[in-house]
């Protein structure tokens, strides 16, 4: 079994850059990072990950705009999405991941190992 | 003489109608002046008596009818119009109809300049009254634009902070991951790091909470119980500061819709300022009470408040021996984030949020001094019929 591909789209580059570090390390990931919601179509058309963890609040871009247009794509069609916020807190989510639009979120600040819990349940298996 | 004599004991009643009342001192005045300056006219021009008292009438009856147009009584100022045109005819009838109508009518002359003014001084009553409470509504209106304020900046604060405590949770978790094993120390040091981001979460949550949270969740409860739960809370911290809590629940108080949970809340916020104000061996009292709003009791409410006289309510009141709230700080104790304690005691919340969950149950609270020494706080709810007869 091939290295689970995951996106992380955040516009916040420490971010990204501390929870790739995490999950490459502590996961059997191959991360890729954009902190540009602008360009997290075409990141995802080229990286093809198997999950996708999308920030809903970004300067440049609206993640439940980009969630609809993921579906949309050919290409990306079926990549399951997981939505990273802090417009709600941990408390509110019961810390469990619940759904908004039909995606599973996850309430910033998020733990990094429910991060990985998040990707075993939600990244595309492939062989 | 007869009149003169009827005149003084309407006086005499009037003015004890009016005491009754609580009528402000300057409609008093104003009214005894009218009726003297009536009295004196009948005495120097006795010929003209009937003259002074229609005109006394008439003049009387004009606070009466600006009464009755701002209380929206059509049917009262259609009858005192009705009652001044009689006024006015039978002051002409001699002229139309060749008969003066004096005798029985000359006590109707009498007796309605001082109904009127009774009424009419009920007038500045209702006036003081309504003045009163536009400008309890306009400080309510500051104090909840002050809670949107704070809501609005609690959804902004959330936002900036919560970024910045993921960085760090992810980065703290990636240095964990690295240390190894037998470094114990720096283990310990990214644990506690740890611990403080849970801390502002948590913080930054109840800011969330505090803008957002709106809602109750409803339900048949028992006061005394809700307190006696909230106490059991904050017992370690009692115990801590030496303070003796005594506690005196009135037996068969009737049952209230709350929402428990966030009622406990406002029991744990008070008697922690009781503990904090105390600080050490002193006394915290909680008494509860059930009891019936009368007239002057409603006068002790600083805020416009939903009772009217007869309502039945539950009173609480927490009563602590600390030094008493400074007088120039009693008006800002609900303002949220104002706060007396160190940096780390307090948020400056505590009351604000107390205020809003007692506010959002239909009740009232509100914090004073004793004269003994000390403050109290006074929670009023209101007993709900359809719960007090279940």
């Amino acid at each position: 079994m091939r290295k689970r591909r995951i996106l992380l789209v955040d516009d916040e580059a420490s971010i990204t850059r501390a929870l790739a570090m995490y999950l490459t390390e502590n996961g059997d990931c191959e991360v890729c990072v954009e902190n540009k919601g602008s360009r997290a179509l075409a990141a995802a058309r080229s990286f093809k990950p198997d999950l996708i963890f999308l920030d809903i609040v970004m300067p440049d871009a609206d993640g439940g705009a980009l969630a609809a247009e993921i579906q949309i794509d050919p290409v990306l069609k079926g990549t399951p999405i997981v939505f990273l916020t802090a417009l709600v807190s941990r408390r509110e989510t019961g810390g469990a991941t619940m759904t908004i639009g039909g995606y599973p979120f996850l309430a910033k600040p998020v733990h990094p190992e429910t991060v990985l819990a998040s990707i075993a349940e939600h990244a595309r298996e492939r062989v | 003489v007869a009149i003169f004599g009827l005149q003084r004991l309407t006086a005499a009643t009037t003015a004890g109608l009016l005491a009754a009342q609580s009528v402000p001192i300057r409609a008093v005045s104003l009214s005894f002046v009218a009726m003297a300056a009536a009295v004196t006219a009948s005495v120097l021009w006795p010929e003209a008596l009937i003259d002074q008292e229609i005109l006394a009438g008439g003049l009387a009856l004009i606070p009466a009818l600006l009464l009755a147009h701002y209380r929206g009584w059509p049917l009262v100022a259609v009858l005192l119009g009705v009652g001044l045109v009689a006024l006015v005819i039978m002051h002409l009838s001699p002229l139309f109809f060749g008969v003066a109508l004096r005798g029985p009518f000359l006590l109707l002359f009498v007796v309605a300049p001082y109904i009127s003014i009774a009424l009419g001084a009920g007038w500045f009553g209702e006036v003081r009254r309504y003045q009163a409470e536009l400008r309890a509504t306009q400080l309510q209106l500051i104090q909840s634009e002050k809670l949107d304020s704070v809501g609005r900046m609690a959804a902004g604060v959330a936002h900036e902070v919560k970024n910045p405590l993921m960085m760090i949770l992810t980065g703290i978790k990636v240095l964990e991951k690295r240390v190894p094993a037998s470094d114990g120390q720096t283990l310990l040091l990214l644990r506690d790091m740890e611990d403080a981001v849970e801390r502002a979460d948590r913080i930054v949550g109840g800011l969330l909470n505090y803008s957002r949270d709106r809602d109750l969740d409803l339900a048949a409860a028992d006061v005394n119980e809700t307190i006696e739960r909230a106490v059991m809370l904050v017992k370690h911290d009692l115990e801590n500061a030496h303070i003796t809590l005594v506690s005196k629940p009135s037996p068969g108080l009737p049952k209230l819709l709350l929402d428990e949970f966030k009622m406990q809340q406002v029991f744990v916020n008070l008697v922690t300022n009781a503990i904090h104000a105390v600080e050490r061996e002193g006394e915290i009292s909680i008494t509860t009470s059930l009891e019936k709003l009368t007239r002057t009791a409603l006068l002790a409410y600083r805020k416009a408040n939903p009772y009217a006289a007869g309502d039945r309510v539950v009173v609480i009141r927490i009563e602590d021996s600390g030094p008493g709230i400074p007088e120039e700080h009693l008006a800002k104790v609900f303002d949220p984030f104002f706060t007396t304690k160190p940096t780390g005691r307090g948020t400056g919340l505590g009351l604000s949020v107390s205020q809003q969950i007692v506010e959002m149950h239909g009740g009232t609270v509100d914090i004073a001094n004793r004269d003994t020494g000390g403050a109290r706080v006074t929670i009023t709810l209101k007993v709900d019929r359809e719960v007090a007869a279940s």
